[in-house]
């Protein structure tokens, strides 16, 4: 049956005398009265429950994390195997910022026998894929095959990992792409605001090693990668990630088996401890000559992923910015006209994390949209939220939290996360449980301790639009989009 | 159309249904297929087709609506009206404030959006699987009673006006694209673009009309995917949509003629900045039967992955270009494979083109080996795979089937169609489509 045969254009003229008559006309029916409100949900919402995660530990120290996925028989699914290194974009010396990046990146381009094209090859042979993602804390190399293969697909990200060659030629054109990529990023005024935003919260902390620019990239060489590859891609610091149709026990034995003659203890490593909030009036603007709207950000340091303060903060920055319906939005964007969009973000660190308000801002609008984001996150601050925002925000979250996990992408996100920083079972599949238990008290108490200290603020714009539209503010600290500071702008000045 | 006309016309559709057909059509049982998922198909008295495929592996429900409402729909003139009428259904209906469908799906954390293809018109929510019904209400409301206003019309138009005009100043070859389309595709219909400055022309009446004509049940498909009871949703379905009235029976869209049948055609678009670059296409029409599986694969061979023949070729080997995609586009009755390339210099652009079409003619001249044949196969067999990993993914497959008028029976053979090809067969399909009349090439630059 297909919908073509629906359509035929030959039967409807005689159709529609037939029709003609046998059909009287009469009076439009009334609207059912079904129709006039929104249904109620099923009465029973269907529990969040994910695979679980088996650990495994091998002799030489690594760590094998298997997730059996059986949504699909065995030759008709993907495999996910990921290297996790618990090395970050902090973890890269001070004079190097960006090694950790590169080192990641020079991960498949090549061994001492075997060529990087050798080993695309490979990788695309078992319709694979293979990539690199470096975070604040850890480093993730992810290889997907078709899980028939999945044997070849450990043999392979063993090849590529425990057998990596560093050399010249492949680090010019990792060093060419990592060059054009950050260059290019800089005319994005929302990249602009976030590294901004970064580097004024983290100013003395590892954790501002990630806003490196491209011009620091040049200085990496092949010894300081070989340097950093040595000291922090070990057995005793890394872990496997086994997603796939297959059980715990056998992943574990197959990756020993790959991997058992790894060597290498971890490296004396101390997490970093969370810097304090800012808690100064503080303006940052960042030009951005090609910009067509400001964008504006608001944000400051907030817990780390453990500790009883993480899902009641969630719905916090929910209420205040999570969508379309939230204060944000409807004050900045409906209510006054200031923003294209105005929503909230948190991110969290190995330590800490931070929140911040982003915002899509019309140029002559800044001040009175800075001023207006303030008090939303002052408000919050000193007035509780509803019961029903609260009721709200924790049943938007309830029902957004599956759909993370829909995708292979967004399931080995999270798998990741979970397994590199140690999170506990409330941080895999128990997040509807514990959103249930946050309360109005809760969300008062996370909102007083995160949200009272001043924010940091940082615009990003055309230079020409600070004297007009900046004016009114007391003191900006101006940056280039690099990051460097060139003044300090006063108010009142060069109106 | 008066209103006592409009109801005779809908009294009438529904006696010629009766006629046809006075009952739904029973759902057939799952069918056991090489896919790796199970759907039930059958359809409404009004002609809605629906599609149910069971997922319980999260407690969520995908709910897509396809119409046949695409830019093939549009007459001459009315360049943008599928556009504008897909953003149009979303401000509000009998029942349903305007934006308040987007609140209502956020509300209890769902996503949600909408597409506009050639064919059809697109439409989803994914929400928790206990909130099915809502998504049924409010699709069925907008199905039945949507409301353009003059006002809805002025501030939806003026907003996609105006995103337009930022994305064409954030991207200086979006322009190109289009003049692209048109160059490849010289059909009145098929080579038009998706969005047009002209929709700020269009009359309230020719807009109406589209609605009426095309967002009815008979043209129309509705699918079902994730977490559900089977039993309960054909209720649930049954409530919200039998009692919708279907329209006029719509005929398929015309297929393409294609005005121009020549050599390759290559113009000059001039860029206000950015680099030097082309685009490359090639047209497949008419096609046999079964000669798209050749033209999968190929797709394959030459753009996906970083080996693949052009990659390797243009960024690696030659370095004559920074950046190279491009895509397979299946459309009604006509394919092409579209290539999009950023030369390093404007000098290489030339020899970039000269690459691409020696590769094709080394195709054309020596069959695959084995291992580079066995390559393309498992990478396409892993990129179907992950297509339909998501209850999206699985919806919008199934939907594209529906209008592009494939056997949903036969699907499970699509991908073996394709793993079934051999070098022969690339070889002879490379041969016979891969000609100078079948190709437009569009050069642009800063001079």
């Amino acid at each position: 049956m297909s919908v073509g045969s629906g359509w035929s254009r030959t039967a409807w003229p005689a159709a529609l005398a037939l029709a003609g008559l046998v059909a009287l006309p009469g009076p439009a029916p009334a609207q059912e009265r079904f129709r006039r409100t929104p249904p109620l949900p099923d009465a029973q919402r269907m529990e969040l429950r994910l695979p679980p995660v088996e650990i495994f530990t091998m002799p030489n120290g690594l760590v094998v994390a298997s997730v059996r996925r059986t949504e699909s028989a065995p030759e008709s699914s993907m495999a996910t195997l990921q290297l996790i290194i618990r090395a970050g974009e902090a973890d890269s010396p001070a004079d190097r910022p960006g090694l950790a990046t590169v080192t990641a990146r020079m991960i498949g381009k090549g061994t001492k026998m075997l060529s990087a094209e050798f080993l695309e090859n490979m990788v695309e042979s078992v319709g694979g894929e293979f990539s690199a993602s470096v975070f604040m804390d850890y480093t993730v190399l992810t290889l997907k095959v078709l899980n028939e293969y999945i044997d070849r697909g450990m043999f392979i990200l063993r090849l590529m990992a425990l057998e990596a060659a560093f050399s010249e030629r492949e680090l010019a054109a990792v060093r060419r792409t990592s060059f054009w990529r950050l260059y290019e990023s800089k005319k994005d005024p929302e990249v602009l605001g976030w590294r901004q935003l970064l580097r004024s919260l983290f100013e003395t902390h590892p954790y501002r090693m990630a806003t490196f620019n491209e011009d620091v990239i040049k200085y990496i060489t092949t010894r300081d990668v070989a340097a950093f590859y040595g000291r922090y891609y070990r057995p005793g610091n890394a872990a496997v990630i086994v997603s796939a149709n297959i059980d715990g026990p056998t992943a574990a034995q197959r990756i020993g088996g790959h991997f058992e003659a790894w060597a290498g203890s971890a490296p004396a490593r101390t997490a970093p401890l969370a810097p304090p909030q800012n808690d100064r009036e503080r303006v940052c603007f960042v030009e951005a000559p090609e910009a067509g709207a400001a964008a504006v950000f608001a944000g400051n340091i907030i817990m780390g992923s453990a500790g009883p303060d993480f899902y009641p903060f969630l719905v916090l920055k929910h209420i205040l910015g999570g969508t379309t319906q939230s204060r944000l939005f409807m004050n900045l964007r409906e209510a006054k006209g200031y923003a294209t969009f105005a929503f909230s973000e948190m991110e969290i660190f190995g330590s800490c994390g931070v929140y911040w308000v982003r915002a899509q801002v019309r140029p002559e609008s800044v001040v009175p949209a800075v001023r207006e984001i303030l008090g939303e996150i002052g408000a919050l601050a000193v007035v509780p939220a509803v019961p029903s925002e609260i009721e709200e925000a924790k049943s938007y979250l309830v029902g957004s939290l599956p759909l993370r996990f829909q995708s292979r992408e967004g399931f080995d996100d999270w798998l990741a996360r979970y397994v590199a920083l140690g999170l506990d079972q409330a941080q895999w599949d128990r997040g509807p449980e514990e959103l249930k238990r946050v309360d109005a008290e809760k969300v008062r108490e996370v909102a007083r301790k995160y949200l009272s200290a001043k924010p940091v603020v940082v615009i990003v714009g055309r230079p020409e639009w600070l004297g007009p539209y900046l004016g009114d503010l007391e003191a900006v600290e101006v940056y280039d989009s690099g990051g460097q500071l060139k003044h300090i702008r006063r108010k009142g000045e060069g109106r | 159309m008066n209103k006592a006309s409009k109801a005779l016309a809908v009294l009438a559709v529904l006696s010629f249904t009766t006629l046809r057909g006075a009952w739904p059509q029973e759902p057939q049982p799952p069918a056991a297929s090489g896919l790796p998922f199970s759907f039930q198909d059958y359809r409404l008295r009004n002609g809605l087709r629906v599609i149910l495929s069971e997922d319980s592996r999260l407690p969520l429900v995908t709910v897509a609506v396809g119409y046949g409402a695409g830019t093939l729909r549009e007459k001459p003139g009315q360049e943008g009206l599928a556009y504008l009428l897909e953003n149009l259904m979303f401000q509000g209906s009998d029942n349903v404030s305007p934006l308040q469908h987007v609140a209502f799906i956020q509300k209890v954390g769902g996503e949600l959006n909408a597409t506009t293809a050639s064919d059809k018109a697109f439409f989803y929510e994914t929400l928790p699987s206990n909130q099915l019904p809502l998504a049924l209400w409010l699709e069925s409301d907008r199905m039945k009673s949507l409301l353009i206003t003059r006002d809805a019309i002025e501030r939806t138009r003026s907003d996609l006006v105006r995103e337009y005009e930022e994305r064409a100043a954030a991207d200086p070859y979006l322009e190109t694209f289009s003049q692209f389309d048109e160059l490849l595709l010289p059909d009145p219909l098929y080579g038009r673009p998706l969005m047009s400055p002209g929709i700020l022309e269009l009359g309230e009446a020719d807009i109406v009309d589209f609605y009426h004509t095309y967002y009815v049940p008979n043209n129309a498909v509705l699918c079902i995917v994730g977490e559900f009871d089977p039993a309960r949703t054909r209720e649930l379905v049954a409530r919200y949509f039998d009692s919708i009235p279907p329209g006029q029976d719509i005929p398929y869209p015309a297929r393409p003629v294609f005005r121009r049948e020549a050599d390759a055609v290559v113009r000059y678009s001039r860029l206000a900045s950015a680099g030097a670059g082309f685009h490359m296409g090639f047209r497949f029409f008419p096609m046999m039967p079964g000669e798209i599986n050749a033209l999968r694969l190929l797709e394959g061979v030459l753009l996906d992955g970083e080996t693949s023949r052009l990659r390797n070729r243009l960024l690696r080997r030659d370095l004559t270009a920074g950046y190279l995609t491009g895509a397979l586009d299946e459309r009604p009755s006509v394919a092409t494979l579209r290539l999009f390339c950023l030369a390093t210099n404007a000098i290489l652009v030339a020899r970039s083109e000269r690459a691409i079409l020696a590769e094709i003619d080394r195709i054309k001249a020596n069959p695959l080996s084995p291992d580079e044949l066995v390559k393309a196969k498992r990478r396409f067999k892993a990129a179907y795979l992950e297509r339909l990993a998501t209850s999206l993914g699985k919806a919008r497959f199934l939907v594209d089937a529906v209008f592009a008028g494939k056997d949903l029976g036969a699907l499970d053979g699509e991908m073996n169609g394709v793993l079934g090809v051999s070098a022969q067969a690339l070889a002879a399909f490379t041969a016979k489509y891969f000609t100078p009349q079948n190709r437009a090439v569009l050069e642009f630059g800063p001079q």
